[in-house]
């Protein structure tokens, strides 16, 4: 068997060990290196950053655990600019599993910004249906979700003061892993409603968001762990996302140097065997 | 430095356990990865089962009614019911009703939303940046490939979306004119498969920086650095497994 | 008979079916009062299906145990953590957390679902890093190209591949904003199209299949 062989059949346990450290060393020895912002990212930030204080802001975590490395830092960043800016803060997940999640999320942010539950911003739950939820609440909000998470009443919570439905949303981000998600959002959601929607969604969904982005129906989209980055860098509150760049180099990188060593291996065996 | 409590220290050993036992899956299929698998099956389905039940039973169903007499509400209780027939053979048919309703009100409210956003919207986008070329008195034409907005990119969008749409709907034998607008179509499709693949790469790795993220975490000396103990545990357990493997002949399972 | 269990149905979703696209074009005060009750009504359906869906689980595994079939250990295991789960539940109140304090319900979600469903998903990377190794060849023209925008991709949404190559950022930006914009485009248009094909179907009574259980 010749090296090229050898090389193209290597244990599989060889590559993973590879990923593994690449992932972990710049975990612990991290470099930093400056992240550049894209005009997708900044499209929702510029976004809330021209909305005026107390200005409605929805955002749904529609997303679970397994996905959370990815989303749970662009929440994080999202809930941190808006309560900043003095925003009135609605949010809510159309994903079950996602529940606990997006509960403890919006909880420690409130916490960490000294927000008041009721009065500065609110968590309405979960609901299921997806779609009809969507609807449901451009119809009316409180039909939907008559009570928030922990059983209140949501007629009678300042934070929602004036708000009958989604057209009196000041701005929606949806933070998507799949359906429903953004897409859902703008279907069954903006198209009707007319309120302004951005997106924050995995890396696997983002390439499929672009028509929307180019089409405006979107007004900006936040792609995985480097839009959480770029997110983080914009309110100059560098998180878990920042953390994890040197990573994801390394990972790229590491992934980049296999698949050209198994080309090399490829074409020299090509080469061999006429 | 404040002490944890002590359930958050429980968990981290708990957390970091059933990390290790899913990450041993990465050596070989072995009976530790499969426990982790069934108890994550386990408890996301009872997870579901309280949620819903706490969401839709008691908040949109029970106190609605109760504190406000919408009674209308046990209309749509009775569809779920019928829903559940499923699971008794004889009466399995019924559950044909409550299908019929929400998949049929689901097609109809698709149907105009997604004729409005996803075809005429996005129709109309890949036509309208052309028309700005003829201004009110000149024509302008802008090249600069690095804004998404130019004419330029607007005229190769256009390519792109006819020549994808081309090869998707006409599965003929190409030939002349035809081959090259499906070539050209398979080329756009095969940059972003491309595009799409470096995006999934990234993805998962991020997925495995959370992990090994918290997994550092609780490294730490104030949770009793459960990662340390717990992956020299798994590294053994999984060795004694493979002694015991090897000890069996291969047919004994 | 027949006509309870083949023709209502198909009734049902004809009439629901053009009521409800026919409803998008009327704002009418009763229109709009119908679509806010129908769709609180598919919520609470939409509960009753998701249950449906998850409780298929319970007879499959439960026959394994009563069997004692090969690996009804771990049936058993996930019986324990369901119904543990459940318990727990319900005496929490079907809360994570109660102002701000974690309940025994939320201790299970943070610290065993998370965990489990997370670590799931990312033993993915290793897999998709050996398949790339053993599978991502140019071993034809398009191949080449995939592979050459994929590594563009890769190297332009990483800090380190913009350092090393600083163009690298700006072309992976054209290739996703236009290039794979278009070809996305593409796509949506013919699956949208695709959709409303399926839903006329549907509502037309061509296609069936989810009216399932049963012969007739």
């Amino acid at each position: 068997m010749s090296l090229s062989e050898r090389m193209l059949k290597i244990d599989r346990r060889i590559i993973f060990l590879v990923i593994g450290l690449c992932t972990l060393l710049p975990l612990l020895y991290p470099v930093g290196l400056p992240i550049k912002i894209s005009s997708e990212v900044r499209g929702v930030y510029d976004h809330i950053e021209s909305l005026p204080e107390q200005s409605v802001f929805l955002l749904s975590i529609d997303f679970d655990p397994a996905s959370k490395p990815e989303l749970y830092p662009q929440a994080i960043a999202l809930l941190r600019h808006a309560f900043r800016k003095h925003l009135r803060v609605v949010t809510m997940t159309l994903w079950v599993s996602g529940t606990g999640m997006a509960d403890q999320l919006v909880t420690q942010v409130a916490k960490e910004m000294g927000k008041e539950y009721g009065t500065d911003y609110a968590f309405l739950g979960w609901s299921p249906g997806g779609q009809a939820v969507i609807i449901n609440m451009g119809q009316d909000l409180y039909s939907a979700f008559p009570s928030d998470y922990s059983g209140k009443s949501t007629k009678d919570l300042p934070v929602l003061d004036g708000v009958r439905s989604l057209k009196d949303v000041g701005y929606m981000v949806s933070l998507g892993a799949g359906r429903p998600g953004v897409e859902e959002w703008y279907v069954f959601g903006k198209d009707k409603y007319k309120f302004d929607l951005g997106g924050g969604c995995t890396g696997v969904m983002a390439p499929g968001l672009y028509p929307l982005l180019r089409s405006g129906q979107i007004n900006g989209l936040i792609g995985g762990l480097r839009g959480a980055a770029e997110y983080e860098s914009l309110i100059g509150q560098k998180g878990k996302a920042v953390a994890g760049m040197d990573a994801q180099s390394a990972t790229h990188l590491a992934i980049i140097l296999l698949v050209i060593m198994c080309n090399l291996f490829y074409f020299s065996l090509r080469q061999q065997r006429g | 430095m404040t002490e944890l409590p002590f359930e958050s220290i429980v968990g981290a050993w708990v957390a970091t356990g059933l990390t290790l036992l899913i990450f041993s899956f990465l050596y070989k299929d072995n009976p530790l990865f499969k426990l982790a698998e069934h108890l994550y099956v386990g408890v996301s389905v009872g997870y579901v089962i309280v949620k819903t039940y706490d969401t839709v039973i008691v908040h949109l169903v029970v106190k609605p009614i109760v504190e406000n007499g919408e009674f209308a509400l046990l209309i749509p209780v009775a569809i779920g019911m019928l829903m559940l027939t499923r699971y008794v053979p004889k009466a399995a048919w019924m559950s044909r009703y409550a299908f019929a309703f929400i998949v049929g009100m689901g097609a109809g409210l698709a149907i105009p939303r997604t004729v409005s956003s996803f075809i005429l919207k996005q129709v109309e986008d890949t036509i309208r940046p052309l028309l700005s070329v003829t201004g009110p008195d000149s024509l302008t034409f802008s090249m600069n490939l690095l804004n998404p907005a130019s004419h330029l990119n607007a005229i190769i969008i256009l390519l792109g979306v006819s020549s994808v749409l081309f090869y998707f709907f006409f599965s003929i034998e190409h030939s002349g004119a035809g081959k090259a607008v499906a070539r050209t179509g398979i080329l756009f499709l095969m940059i972003s498969f491309g595009a799409g693949f470096g995006y999934t790469v990234m993805a998962r790795m991020s997925l495995l920086i959370g992990r090994l993220t918290d997994l550092i975490e609780f490294s730490d000396a104030s949770y009793g650095r459960p990662t340390v103990w717990l992956s020299l545990l798994t590294i053994g357990a999984l060795f004694l497994l493979a002694r015991r493997g090897r000890a069996q002949p291969p047919d004994a399972h | 008979m027949i006509f309870l269990r083949r023709q209502l149905p198909l009734l049902i979703t004809l009439v629901t079916g053009l009521l409800f696209a026919a409803q998008y074009y009327v704002p009418h005060p009763a229109s709009e009062q119908m679509l806010t009750s129908a769709t609180k009504w598919l919520q609470i359906v939409g509960g009753f299906a998701l249950i449906l869906g998850v409780t298929s689980l319970f007879h499959q595994h439960a026959v394994k145990i009563r069997r004692q079939e090969a690996g009804w250990g771990y049936s058993l295991v996930l019986y324990v953590g369901m119904l543990g789960t459940i318990a727990v539940g319900l005496w929490a109140n079907g809360k994570e957390s109660v102002e701000g304090t974690m309940t025994a319900f939320g201790w299970i979600y943070n610290y065993m679902m998370v965990p489990l469903q997370g670590t799931m998903f990312a033993i993915l990377a290793f897999f998709i890093a050996s398949a790339a190794y053993r599978s991502f060849r140019a071993k034809s023209r398009e191949a080449a190209v995939l592979l050459v925008a994929a590594v563009i991709v890769m190297m332009g949404r990483v800090p380190l591949g913009e350092y090393l190559i600083p163009l690298s950022g700006d072309v992976s930006s054209w290739i996703l904003n236009v290039l794979n914009s278009s070809v996305r485009r593409a796509i949506l248009i013919g699956v949208s199209l695709g959709a409303v094909a399926l839903s006329f179907k549907i509502i037309f009574g061509v296609e069936r299949s989810y009216l399932g259980g049963g012969k007739e």
